[in-house]
């Protein structure tokens, strides 16, 4: 595998780049070995910015990516189809926390940005390591089982049921219903539970 | 409810409980119990004779809270559905004592078993919704100041549920359960157990501000002449219709007073509230005939060990962790697991079926292919490296590890010995077993150790 890094920095608006000196991280990135292309952008996740990791990824011959953004809870599968789109294995990428983990927890303009320069250039470090990783499928068994029949389990129900399912309803109780039943009307329209 | 039992893909199992849940998104295999209901659903046709003779009368109805009383043989309540009966074991006669037997003998179409026996069967299901809902917080154990419950008219909201409803056991009349007597004064208290953290729960339970409205409203309705009381710290009417709704509530002539109850006590056949107007800033005093108090919303009962057994996780109060609160409000963890309505968190009727229908929307997606891709960032085992001691198997927490047995050859010809597999479709990529292998035979993938190394070397070097 070729060693062909690109590193995205993005700045969330102002959520990283208000603390996280982005330019001089992107340009710290630069001379890491390895690395061939970086730059900053102020939404890396929008379109404007996915069509920048795309054509990046093209232009200029990357074999592997970084993006030092939010938490991958947020946006990694945003970035591994972008990453794929243009033209790489989705697992040859990491995403680098600088915000959660930098820029929402440090108030120091200069301590928040070597962080995020650290924690760059491990991204760095490790994305050289990666391999190609290939998904698998596995079949799905189309019934559903809801656990609970009072009002979130008859509509769960009701609705998987209708869009053509079969659905098996576990309740506790030797009647469905719930807490609903025990209920008179209800706000705001004052109608009866049942 | 009838809609829900009548829909040909709905299979109905009341009176049953998950036990074990295995497997993973798309094929999960849960084992249901079905508890001894001593009746033969399929026989009975729910004519009612089996209950009219039960000599087992006086039994507290949890249906009404114990404000009622039902038999042993009983359906849950009138309009039950399915609307069959169940036999209560710990007060049937029969079934403790070996006397009786009425029920047997009047049941027309024989379908009274005493014998019955709780069963087991194995489902197979793609996607998993948790609808658990929710209990009341237990007011009596902390609230001395209330007095722990000893106090027969100071009820709760769901008591005074069922004491207008006309279902109810008063017949939807209003009347205080000491005496029967019809109450000349209502007082409503908001917050018991809610938005009280040195006694109960921090959160809001959402809720209680528009029901104690209604029941505000509903006591002026019923009972022009008599006074309805809310004493509340905030009013929170955050929805379509709300706030216009608590307005009809003042405009009826409910009175509404800033401040928390600091003591209930007994004067004659009445309650005395200890109270202050925080608006008006002065101490003050009411005396009331029954008082009505909107404890918080708590997870239900049995939700903790049921997350357990299925494998999600849950928050700080007990209620069912949704993965991320405002991208992912109904989807758990755990893949092919969902939530909707107050086992995920308090919340009123209109956000329950929502989140409902948007649960629903999550499992018709999953359902609408026929194979899944998968996570590939999960655990292999380099075999040549294993000893199979089998350390890592107990410590996955989904079961996706297993000692098997290979061949090998050796010097002294073919030989076999143990070593352990992974089940790719279980395995979550979380990586707890990679510590408890001593030989480093186990890696993660897109988190190999010589990926870890790497970055603290990055870091450290």
């Amino acid at each position: 595998m070729k060693k062909r890094v690109g590193v995205f920095v993005c700045d969330c608006g102002t959520n990283i780049a208000s603390v996280v000196d982005t330019e001089k991280v992107a340009e710290y990135a630069r001379q890491l070995p390895g690395v061939v292309y970086s730059t900053t952008y102020k939404y890396m996740c929008s379109d404007p910015g996915q069509e920048l990791v795309r054509n990046a990824i093209q232009e200029q011959g990357l074999e592997q990516v970084v993006i030092a953004s939010c938490s991958p809870r947020m946006h990694e599968k945003t970035f591994r189809k972008a990453v794929e789109a243009g033209g790489i294995n989705p697992y040859m990428f990491e995403m680098v926390n600088i915000r959660e983990q930098d820029s929402w927890v440090h108030p120091d303009r200069g301590e928040a940005t070597d962080k995020a320069m650290d924690l760059v250039r491990m991204g760095v470090s490790k994305v050289l390591k990666n391999v190609p990783l290939q998904v698998s499928t596995i079949p799905i068994t189309k019934k559903a089982m809801v656990i609970g029949g009072g009002i979130a389990g008859m509509q769960a129900a009701l609705d998987i049921a209708e869009a053509g399912h079969k659905v098996i309803l576990v309740e506790r109780e030797a009647s469905i219903g719930g807490k609903m039943t025990q209920l008179d009307k209800t706000f705001p329209t004052m109608d009866c539970a049942a | 409810m009838v809609a829900v039992a009548q829909h040909p893909n709905i299979e109905l199992v009341t009176y049953a409980e998950v036990v074990k849940v295995s497997g993973y998104i798309g094929n999960f295999n849960v084992t249901v119990k079905q508890k001894a209901k001593y009746v033969d659903w399929d026989l009975c046709t729910g004519c009612g004779t089996c209950w009219e003779k039960c000599p087992s009368k006086k039994i507290k109805d949890e249906f009404e809270l114990g404000m009622g009383l039902r038999t042993s043989i009983h359906k849950v309540f009138p309009q039950a559905v399915p609307g069959k009966p169940i036999i209560e074991a710990e007060t049937c006669t029969k079934l403790t004592k070996g006397k009786c037997g009425i029920c047997e003998k009047v049941c027309p179409t024989n379908a009274i078993r005493y014998d019955d026996k709780e069963q087991l069967m194995d489902v197979e299901v793609g996607a998993i919704v948790m609808a658990t809902g929710y209990d009341l917080f237990h007011w009596e154990e902390t609230y001395g100041e209330y007095g722990y419950g000893k106090y027969p008219d100071v009820i709760t909201s769901l008591h005074f549920e069922r004491l207008v409803s006309s279902g109810g056991p008063t017949g939807g009349q209003i009347r205080r359960p000491s005496d029967g007597k019809v109450p000349d004064s209502v007082a409503f208290i908001k917050c018991v157990g809610s938005r009280d953290d040195t006694k109960g729960k921090s959160y809001c339970s959402r809720a209680c501000c528009m029901y104690t409205a209604k029941h505000a409203y509903q006591v002026k309705d019923k009972l022009p002449d008599s006074e309805s009381y809310v004493f509340y710290m905030d009013v929170r009417t955050a929805g379509k219709n709300y706030e216009e709704f608590y307005q009809r509530s003042l405009d009826a002539g409910a009175k509404y007073i800033r401040g928390r109850v600091s003591k209930i006590y007994p004067r004659g056949d009445k309650l005395v509230l200890k109270t202050e107007d925080t608006l008006m800033g002065m101490p003050l005093e009411v005396e009331v005939d029954m008082v009505v108090l909107a404890t918080a919303m708590v997870p239900s009962e049995g939700a903790q060990e049921l997350a357990k057994i299925i494998g999600f996780s849950t928050d700080k109060d007990g209620f069912f962790q949704e993965a991320h609160p405002k991208l992912q409000p109904v989807e758990t963890f755990t893949a092919g697991v969902y939530v909707a309505g107050t086992c995920q968190g308090p919340k009123d009727i209109p956000d329950t079926v929502a989140q409902a229908s948007a649960a629903a929307v999550k499992v018709c997606g999953l359902f609408s292919k026929e194979r899944m891709a998968t996570e590939p960032m999960i655990t292999e085992v380099d075999i040549s490296k294993c000893s199979g001691c089998g350390l890592c198997v107990p410590i996955c927490p989904y079961h996706a590890l297993s000692l098997v047995e290979i061949k090998e050859r050796g010097h002294q010809g073919p030989f076999t010995r143990q070593v352990v597999e992974v089940n790719g479709s279980l395995c979550q990529g979380c990586g707890a077993c990679l510590p408890a292998c001593r030989t480093v035979a186990l890696n993660l993938k897109g988190f190999t150790n010589e990926q870890l190394v790497a970055e603290v070397d990055a870091l450290c070097l």
